[in-house]
């Protein structure tokens, strides 16, 4: 079975008359190791569908296992221990908490898990470390640029070491030097770590670094790959395979 | 429990790392809780001076229709015609002299005694702080003051006090269980039937103090002691001594009620403003919430930071707000009114049932916005800006 499987996935919010449905009877199997881009206009339900396979949000109909679990079943408590193990999750705007340091940002995941000082200590040197943001852990984050912001809050969706990462649109508000800094470390995650990892994302360039690319347009998956795109993204993963060699 | 522990770190980096918001809602309460601490102090004050008990054993008799000491003048010998009725155990003459007889927070009064009346009725009573008995005997000019007034003008055992025009030796300083006693100045009667410019020379006193062999006649024997003297030309009016501080102290039990309100109108504004405060927080914070939750928090962990947080408010501005009150209450303030005093101490019960108050405040006003943030779903938080 797939790492993630979603069987007639459908998000539907009413309000009055008016229905609005983010996500249509999405059928998707996303397979352990995968690097998939998730391209799609604005309102198409990209979030909707990384909330959802999260677990931050419920789907309204259909099925959706991860890791064989189906957590639309899951408590909220419960859905919120699984993540915390499962699931890194991260933002276009980095939601890191102003008041903590980048260390103890990436350490809040942490706080609530059965382990030692110690033992905790260690586990975030090295997420920070993987981050390329080590030397910054005691910054706050209004001393960071978005690039080192993007890093901390990379480094916060590791240090639990979950199988499966998240990211939406985590570029969306870098400039190019850094949005390319920050696509190469999720890369290495994938190809070192062999983390999952979905990326949401409005930037053509993404498609570079992904395995695959999907497109959502209101709600539903419209082609996986469109022929223009295929060249570039085979292209592109050419380029990649030099890398890994 | 363990949760406590493990959150703490975290609610103290809130606190502490946002100084001006934790310190504004903590003078709030502070505030609070030394307004809840005034007025209570008032309010228990203001009881144990005129709440007649069950065993109160004291009446005080004063001349008729008369309210200051400056006018109320009765004849000395009445004592003996008093101790002659039966269920008297003793009548102490005492002569008064205020200086000041109308509502005060600063008033001396000294109370003049006779020498054996005085060591027998009064002095089994009280706890020497400084100073002894017999330096008072010695001394024709000797006063023994009551702790309160004491540390209220800053005297000491051999130093002298003026005030009402009389000029005192402190020849000792007591602590008494009458809480009239800790404002006054026992001075000899003679002596201050001497001094006492204000016509009435020898023979002449302001009051009785009368004991009584049973609590339960007090009424009826204050009767008989104005109808012994009803026909005289110095008629009397006789009352239980609490009953007599409570009808001198009238006007300022309007007003001392009428400040309880004040008080406890300034502490529900306070809560309001403290709720206020922690529900805005919660709502600046319903992004950071929604981050706990999503890096694996569980909702009731994420209640128990927001609960916590008010909570340490609550107690760090009850303790502040306490050591404010307590500092005020060291001055000893009292209220006086025609030569009787009302005081307004703090007790430990005070102190600790604002605290109590101040905790309660705290974690009543981040109850609300705790449940209502555990209950918001997170997909809707992150939308929300
Ligand atoms: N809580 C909500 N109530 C109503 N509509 C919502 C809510 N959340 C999202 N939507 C709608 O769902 C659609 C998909 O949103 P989203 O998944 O955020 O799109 P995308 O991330 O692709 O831009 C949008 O039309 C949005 O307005
Ligand atoms: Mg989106």
């Amino acid at each position: 079975m797939s790492l993630i499987e979603c069987r007639q996935l459908t998000k539907k919010y009413t309000r009055g008359d008016n229905e609005i449905i983010p996500l249509d009877e999405l059928d998707l199997s996303i397979e352990a190791g995968a690097f998939l881009a998730l391209m799609g206009p604005s309102g198409s339900g990209k979030t909707t569908l990384l909330n959802l396979i999260a677990g931050i949000d419920r789907p309204t109909a259909g099925e959706l296992r991860v890791e064989g679990t189906d957590i639309a079943r899951l408590s909220r408590s419960k859905l919120a221990r699984w993540r915390s193990t499962h699931i890194g999750y991260i933002f276009q705007l980095y939601h890191l908490v102003p008041v903590l340091t980048a260390y103890e940002n990436v350490e809040l995941p942490l706080l609530i898990q059965p382990i030692s000082r110690k033992e905790r200590h260690a586990r975030v040197a090295q997420a920070l470390e993987l981050a390329g943001i080590a030397d910054r852990h005691d910054h706050y984050p209004r001393q960071l640029s978005g690039g080192q912001e993007q890093r901390v809050a990379i480094a916060r969706s590791l240090v639990t070491d979950p199988p499966i990462l998240l990211a939406d649109e985590p570029t969306g508000d870098l400039d190019r030097a850094s949005s390319k800094a920050i696509l190469e470390l999720l890369l290495r995650l994938n190809t070192e770590l062999g983390k999952t990892l979905i990326i949401v994302t409005h930037d053509p360039t993404t498609t570079h670094y992904a395995k695959e690319t999907l497109h959502l347009e209101k709600g539903r998956l419209v082609s996986e790959a469109p022929p223009a795109l295929a060249a570039e993204v085979k292209s592109a993963g050419d380029g990649r395979g030099e890398r890994d060699a | 429990m363990r949760d406590l522990f493990r959150l703490f770190p975290l609610v103290r980096k809130q606190i502490v790392r946002q100084p001006l918001r934790s310190g504004l809602t903590l003078s709030g309460v502070a505030v609070a809780m030394f307004l809840f601490c005034a007025v209570e102090a008032m309010r228990a004050g203001v009881e144990q001076a005129t709440r007649v008990t069950a065993d109160d054993t004291v009446l005080v008799v004063y001349r008729e229709n008369r309210y200051c000491p400056f006018t109320s003048r009765l004849p000395q010998y009445y004592g003996d015609r008093i101790e002659a009725l039966p269920g008297v155990l003793s009548a102490v003459p005492m002569k008064i002299e205020v200086s000041n007889c109308r509502a005060s927070l600063d008033v001396v009064t000294f109370r003049g005694v006779p020498e054996a009346a005085f060591l027998e009725h009064f002095v089994p009573g009280f706890t020497f702080v400084e100073g002894s008995v017999d330096d008072w005997r010695n001394h024709g000019g000797a006063a023994l003051v009551g702790e309160a007034l004491a540390i209220r003008r800053g005297v000491h055992a051999g130093d002298q006090l003026d005030a009402a025009g009389i000029t005192v030796k402190v020849a000792g300083i007591i602590r008494s269980t009458e809480p009239q006693d800790e404002n006054v100045a026992y001075t000899h009667l003679s002596f201050l039937q001497e001094v006492s410019q204000r016509g009435g020379t020898g023979g002449e006193v302001t009051q009785f103090q009368v004991k009584v062999d049973d609590p339960q006649k007090l009424e009826a024997i204050a009767q008989s002691i104005d109808a012994e003297f009803a026909r005289d030309s110095d008629p009397t009016s006789t009352r239980p001594e609490k009953a007599f501080v409570a009808a001198a102290a009238g006007d300022v039990l309007e007003i001392v009620r009428f400040a309880s309100w004040l008080g406890w109108g300034a502490l529900a504004a306070v809560f309001a403003l403290v709720a206020n405060a922690i529900v805005l927080a919660v709502r600046d914070r319903v992004r950071e919430h929604a981050i706990l939750e999503t890096v694996g928090f569980v909702p009731r962990q994420i209640g128990t930071l927001i609960v916590m947080e008010g909570t340490i408010l609550g107690l760090l501005g009850g303790i502040v707000g306490a050591i404010g009150a307590l500092i005020l209450t060291q001055q000893r303030f009292s209220i006086g009114m025609e030569g009787l005093s009302i005081e307004i101490a703090s007790d430990p019960s005070v102190v600790l049932s604002g605290l109590l108050l101040s905790v309660a405040l705290g974690l009543g006003a981040g109850l609300v916005p705790a449940l209502r943030a555990s209950r918001r779903p997170i997909a809707t938080s992150f939308r929300a800006v």
